[in-house]
């Protein structure tokens, strides 16, 4: 009887012991039949795996951009699984994962990119680039598949640009999912056309406009009605063509200062914008006898030589009438070159002393050459003054004005 | 019979009442109504009122948070094309990892959010079709990256492009099916990334994966080199809570010299997380830590370091910011003198319930990976709560602790059978120890004698055995903060009663038996 114990026993254990290793192997046998660990892009991808799957059997797939699970099909004594068309159209390694309760088998395969194009992204920049043949722009492309893929890496594609009589190709390959070349400028200004090519198939046209250098120094002169300090003429100043150090006329609108010293050592300016290389500013006549040096310059790049231009006196001595109460004060009349009255609006100004202290400045504008003040009671109280009055470079004064 | 004759013209008391109802009703209903229309009225002028706002156009309202900080770490700039600067590196990383954020967040819940902002138009439908083929087969994948190793390839002349290969993307996965987890991997991967600089985001034209390969990683092991006699430290005044204003130089000096005194050789102390600032670590409560090494130093006391106190979240996208402060509290550590050892966290095994164990332990297992990878000389260890999780990631582990508050009758049984099944580690009791609280809320607790009786006996069991031991802990405690055991007064009054020395600074009779003999 205890023999037969011992059997049973030892039948048990035997019978548990290959059942383990049964159930074991299940999943320890399953061996992966598909060779293939390449596809291109839009292929179907499926693994097929000798053995039987369970209700927990999944392959886990992770691509380029994220994972899912997959389910299998089962067939007699295989199954397979096959990846769906979106996932597996992204290049790029997808690994796998067969699971079941625990990871039994793992592996890669990789997706490689169709070798047909669909579409070739162009990226160009900067838009403008200055001549002379140091900067430059860049192209950068990027060739699809029809898959939205990258091209493969060491793909090939031409570069095509035209700037004034020239045409220039030049072949880029593929690196890091992208082709790049850089276009120089050369010395003379205008637009470069660029295009490219890549397996036959052609991008739309592409301009950069490639803008004159900075300009170099530069010359400049005036023009005028004639050389009276009249206070009423304008002078126009004008620079020369304002060129690059290639020769190229500079942009229209560059900015032009003028200037201006005059023989106290006082400065004022004007200024102008170029039109063909050309900058004008105007600038009005003083009224009396002046010179200026006069510079010109473009801030910071380029500037011109120094002109001296001279104004000649234009009005001599006028006559200053006082009322019979010496309130109303007639200035004038004011002539000019010709003896002929000035224009109206020279400034005439009369300064109020009294006791030896400016007590009041009034400015007048003349009318047909006579500048009229009128001193008001209130204001100017009984008592003694001096007075001063200024017109065209002419200092006229009176002292001791004595008011009732 | 009177009420049968009642004249039928005459109305009844009854319709009185309904008219009134309908009188209120039409009342209610009327104000109803023109509260509705001056609200609609009110929300269209308030509407008509907004307009194009200049900071949402560029995006200035984008405020920044932290929500993922996987380790970064850029290769020298050797790049073609412009010159990269700075600014537009931390423009281009910044965008990048929201990138891979957003991409977590959409396969973890199969929604599309956020992804139209960090890939253009054409590469946004990549993620949308993995996003519908996981949402037909009910399938949701939580997942995170850990670190990222990008070179920059190429950045384009006028700024706009950007080609990088980021190496060694360590990607941790939980896959989902029917909400019923079907494995966990990591994985490492290198991927090629093409950015266009668009509406002002840096957004992702093509990624390819270039390579993936199992993920290796090979960690040195540790050698624990004390014989630890060691005891848990707070404070007297400010347990749970020492760092910050609380923090008290004077009382640790004096603690640590009664500590040595009591042939003690190690403490154990313990860093919160979150009010130690989380991701963006609090540099001067890190001070502080060192203050206190420097003094554990002074008295030759060894000091085994406990992180992530009160941290409980471990949701798989949290990891970066763990990882990130970790790094930067075992960064601004790992040389000193006095720190014996990293305990990764208190009695994680608590958690296993509430968060899974599965998860829990992936989290340990990756914090092991980045402790070591940043600290290649202290040993690591877990806290565990009891002694039959003593074998968990046991093999990672440079030794191995765990927490008895069991009888001690069974100690030598179970010390000797986890032994058994780890070798060659050291393994620690880094908390034991008995309440002598008997009062109100436990009216036949242990008295202080008890107490005493069981430090004796557990002493003589550790030198049986040699069992390495940290004690629970010097202090009576009057202030246990609610976050340790709760509000319940019958538990906050039984933690209050663990230490040696009591309220009123008097050693119990169990301070005889705070350490061994010799």
């Amino acid at each position: 009887m205890p023999f037969k114990n011992f059997y049973i026993i030892l039948f048990i254990l035997f019978f548990a012991a290959s059942s383990n290793q049964h159930s074991g192997n299940a999943k320890q046998n399953i061996e992966l039949l598909t060779e293939q660990t390449s596809y291109v892009a839009g292929e179907n991808v499926s693994l097929q795996f000798k053995g039987k799957a369970t209700a927990s059997t999944y392959l886990f797939c992770a691509n380029s951009y994220g994972s899912i699970i997959v389910s299998p099909k089962t067939e007699n004594t295989t199954f397979s699984f096959n990846l769906p068309q979106s996932f597996a159209i992204k290049t790029g390694i997808i690994n796998w994962r067969l699971v079941d309760d625990s990871i039994i088998k793992t592996g890669n395969i990789e997706i490689l990119p169709q070798s047909n194009i669909k579409a070739i992204e162009t990226y160009i920049g900067p838009p403008s680039i200055e001549a002379g043949g140091t900067d430059y722009t860049m192209l950068v492309t990027i060739p699809t598949d029809p898959l939205d893929n990258p091209l493969a890496d060491s793909t090939k594609v031409q570069v095509k640009h035209q700037f004034i009589n020239k045409n220039y190709s030049n072949d880029i390959v593929m690196q890091n999912g992208i082709a790049y070349r850089n276009i120089y400028s050369e010395k003379e200004d205008g637009r470069i056309i660029i295009s490219t090519e890549c397996l036959e198939l052609n991008s739309k046209e592409y301009d950069v406009n490639v803008v004159p250098a900075i300009p170099t120094n530069f010359e400049i002169d005036y023009n005028r009605i004639h050389e009276y300090a009249d206070g009423n003429q304008i002078t126009t100043f004008s620079t020369s063509e304002l060129k690059d150090r290639y020769g190229n006329t500079v942009s229209d609108g560059t900015f032009v200062n003028f200037y201006l010293t005059n023989s106290k050592g006082y400065k004022s300016s004007t200024s102008g914008l170029t039109i063909n290389g050309i900058a004008k500013a105007k600038f009005l006549h003083p009224d009396h006898e002046e010179r200026y040096d006069v510079k010109a310059y473009v801030e910071g790049m380029a500037e011109s030589n120094t002109i001296a231009i001279f104004y000649k006196k234009a009005i001599g001595d006028f006559e200053i009438h006082f009322s019979e109460d010496k309130r109303t004060i007639t200035v004038g009349p004011i002539e000019s070159f010709m003896n002929q009255r000035v224009p109206d609006g020279l400034n005439v100004s009369l300064k109020i002393f009294k006791n030896d202290v400016l007590d009041h400045k009034m400015i007048k504008e003349t009318r047909e050459g006579f500048a009229t003040f009128k001193l008001n009671k209130d204001r100017f109280p009984k008592g003694q003054y001096n007075f001063e009055f200024y017109a065209a470079g002419t200092t006229k004064s009176f002292s001791t004005i004595t008011y009732e | 019979m009177l009420l049968e004759q009642q004249n039928p013209l005459v109305p009844l008391p009854m319709s009185n009442i309904n008219k009134n109802i309908i009188r209120t009703a039409l009342m209610i209903s009327y104000i109803i109504l023109i509260g509705l229309v001056v609200y609609g009225i009110s929300s269209i002028y308030s509407y008509l009122n907004t307009g194009a706002d200049r900071s949402k156009m560029l995006h200035t309202e984008v405020k920044k948070v932290e929500q993922y900080l996987p380790q970064m770490q850029w290769q020298p700039l050797t790049n073609e094309g412009r010159p990269m600067d700075q600014q537009t590196l931390k423009a281009i990383e910044t965008d990048y990892l929201d990138a891979w954020y957003v991409k977590q967040v959409a396969y973890k819940t199969n929604t599309t959010e956020g992804i139209t902002d960090y890939y253009t138009e054409s590469s946004r439908e990549n993620l949308y079709n993995i996003i519908q083929l996981n949402t037909e087969s009910n399938t949701t994948i939580d997942a995170t990256t850990l670190s990222h190793n990008p070179k920059l390839d190429f950045f384009s002349e006028d700024g706009q492009l950007a080609v990088l290969t980021d190496y060694d993307v360590v990607e941790y996965k939980r896959v989902f099916k029917d909400n019923k987890l079907i494995f966990d991997a990591t994985e490492t991967s290198d991927y090629r990334v093409t950015f266009l600089l668009e509406d002002g985001f840096w957004r992702i034209r093509h990624m390819v994966k270039l390579e993936s390969r199992p993920f290796e990683n090979q960690t040195t092991q540790d050698t624990l080199k004390l014989n630890i006699k060691g005891i848990n430290y707070y404070p007297q005044a400010t347990a749970w809570d020492m760092y910050g204003n609380n923090f008290n130089t004077d009382t640790i000096t004096k603690d640590f010299k009664i500590i040595k005194s009591a042939n003690l050789n190690s403490i154990r102390v313990f860093i919160p997380y979150e009010s130690f600032g989380k991701a963006n670590v609090d540099t001067t409560k890190l001070d502080q830590v060192k203050q206190l090494l420097d003094l554990a130093k002074a008295e030759d006391l060894k000091v085994l370091i406990t992180l992530f106190d009160f941290y409980g979240d471990y949701s798989v996208l949290d990891w970066t910011l763990t990882q990130q402060h970790a790094k930067k509290v075992v960064t601004a550590l790992k040389d000193h003198d006095a720190l014996l050892g990293w305990d990764i966290k208190n009695e994680p095994n608590l958690d296993f319930e509430s968060r899974g164990k599965s998860l829990v332990t992936a989290w340990l297992d990756k914090m092991i990976d980045l402790i070591k990878s940043v600290d290649n000389n202290h040993p690591v260890t877990i806290g565990w709560s009891n002694i039959e999780s003593g074998d968990i990631l046991k093999d990672k582990l440079d030794f191995i602790s765990f927490h008895y508050y069991e009888s001690l009758d069974d100690l030598s049984e179970a010390y000797t059978n986890l032994k058994s099944k780890i070798k060659n580690k050291p393994i620690v009791i880094t908390e034991y120890g008995m309440s002598s609280y008997s009062g109100f809320w436990k009216p036949f607790g242990p008295s202080e004698d008890d107490q005493a009786e069981y430090h004796k006996k557990i002493q003589s069991t550790f030198a049986e055995e040699d069992i390495p031991f940290m004690s629970w802990t010097l202090y009576d405690f009057s202030k246990i903060p609610k976050e340790v055991v709760g509000r319940l007064p019958w538990r906050k009054n039984v933690q209050k009663h663990f230490g040696f020395i009591n309220k009123n600074g008097a050693k119990k009779a169990s301070f005889k038996y705070i350490s061994s003999k010799e």
